[in-house]
């Protein structure tokens, strides 16, 4: 996964919170659950769509987490460990819910789907800066498998080999699933007024750079 | 703009084969120049493009309080939480303690505390008798930190003669616990005694007589502080 890495103070007083934990210090629980709540949160809600789901797989995360944290043993970072686990348990809970067999098939029956173009006003555009509670909205309305690689992908910063291996899915399957998604979001933004304008073009001569 | 999808479907075609490569990163020499010509498949690289920015733009989402509060009980019910820790836990994290130099000096330090802070006017005459039970251990320490043998003497022989004073109210088993406690001292003091008797400058024979002569202060004082107490 191509995470940031964090600075180096952070990351010693990390370490410290972690061996605390593993003592069973309650303020160390809370210390690690306040400085990884909202990227735990944020990863449950996209992957889901619902407020309700995504707080029970937080919850469901953190005690996992606490509970295995005798474990962890830093041979990676803290917080790849913690993201990992978390999309363990909400892949688990899609899983449990069977709609990632449902997205899979979706994917094959959309194979070949054209793009979809506005020949009326071919020259409008997404703007710039996409309104965020609209692509929130419409990231939540994507198909489970579609939402899921684009949330590691695009979101979470997974590599393709990574998502493969956490679906259980060729790297190609993840690919595709990604570019499908993205071509739905367009079409679903593109669809609601207020988010379009026209302007200047805004494509460079370069193949766009991937994360 | 007049184009539409009829007029350029080939090309449109290869574009659409090619866009998620395109997107992916790969160099895709066709994308590039067909997007100059085609205004259609130019919007479609430039929504999917700022979509990608507007992704990455998107704000951390709070979870509410009630998360949280609902970990907390069920580790709390799974008993994950250590015991909170009691008033002298944190002497025993105090590595430094398992040294014995770094201890020398901490003791050092306490005693020349003590002995800085302590009253320095010494009961004269029989006014041990006079003063409080604190007092009294407060000036017995105080000579035996400062190694005044005589005064600590003179403090002990003042203090058994208010016990002997005494001792007939104490409860029989009580006495015979000081008894036994005072018999044990006496004997340390009577070899210590006889130790610097023969070696006067033995330092260690000295040290444990000042030591046996501050015990048996304090435990004179506690007897007393015990009579005074009933």
């Amino acid at each position: 996964m191509s995470q940031q890495k964090a600075p180096a103070p952070k990351a010693a007083s990390e370490t410290q919170l972690v061996a605390r934990a593993q003592r069973g210090d309650e303020q160390a629980f809370a210390a690690l659950f306040e400085i990884h709540k909202r990227r735990v949160y944020s990863l449950c809600l996209r992957m889901t769509g619902n407020t309700a789901e995504a707080e029970d797989l937080t919850q469901e995360a953190f005690l996992q987490l606490f509970r295995k944290i005798s474990t962890f043993r830093g041979e990676s970072a803290f917080s790849t460990w913690l993201h990992r686990l978390a999309v363990n348990v909400v892949l688990m809970h899609l899983r449990k819910k069977g709609l990632q067999q449902v997205s899979l098939d979706e994917v094959d029956s959309c194979q070949d789907e054209p793009v979809k173009r506005d020949y009326g006003d071919n020259d409008r555009r997404l703007m710039g800066s996409v309104d965020r509670i609209s692509l929130s909205r419409a990231i939540a309305d994507l198909p489970p498998g579609y939402r899921t690689v684009f949330v590691l992908h695009d979101v979470e910063g997974y590599e393709h080999n990574e998502i493969a291996e956490i679906m259980n899915c060729s790297v190609g399957n993840s690919k595709s699933q990604l570019h499908k998604a993205r071509m739905k979001l367009r079409d679903w933004l593109r669809q609601n007024e207020g988010l379009m304008t026209s302007g200047e073009p805004v494509i460079s001569d370069q193949a766009p750079t991937e994360r | 703009m007049s184009e539409t999808r009829h007029d350029s479907s080939a090309a449109c075609y290869r574009f659409e084969l090619e866009l998620q490569a395109y997107m992916e990163g790969e160099n895709k020499p066709f994308v590039l120049a067909h997007i100059r010509e085609c205004a259609f498949c130019r919007v479609v690289v430039e929504d999917l493009e700022a979509l990608r920015a507007a992704v990455r733009e998107l704000p951390l989402e709070e979870p509410s309080a009630a998360v949280w509060s609902n970990i907390r009980a069920q580790l709390a019910t799974a008993g994950a939480f250590a015991e909170k820790a009691g008033f002298w836990s944190w002497f025993s994290q105090l590595d430094f303690l398992r040294r014995p130099i770094p201890v020398a000096a901490f003791a050092c330090m306490v005693a020349l505390g003590c002995l800085l802070t302590a009253p320095r006017n010494y009961p004269e005459q029989d006014s041990t008798s006079a003063l409080t039970a604190t007092a009294r251990r407060t000036a017995v320490r105080s000579m035996g930190f400062m190694g005044d043998n005589e005064a600590l003497e003179r403090v002990v022989r003042e203090l058994e003669a208010t016990f002997r004073a005494r001792e007939g109210s104490l409860a029989p088993d009580v006495k015979t616990t000081y008894e036994n406690s005072l018999l044990s001292l006496d004997t340390s003091i009577r070899e210590c005694s006889d130790s610097l008797q023969r070696e006067p400058g033995n330092s260690l024979a000295h040290e444990y007589l000042l030591a046996a002569y501050s015990q048996k202060a304090e435990v004179l004082s506690s007897a007393l502080e015990f009579d005074e107490g009933r």
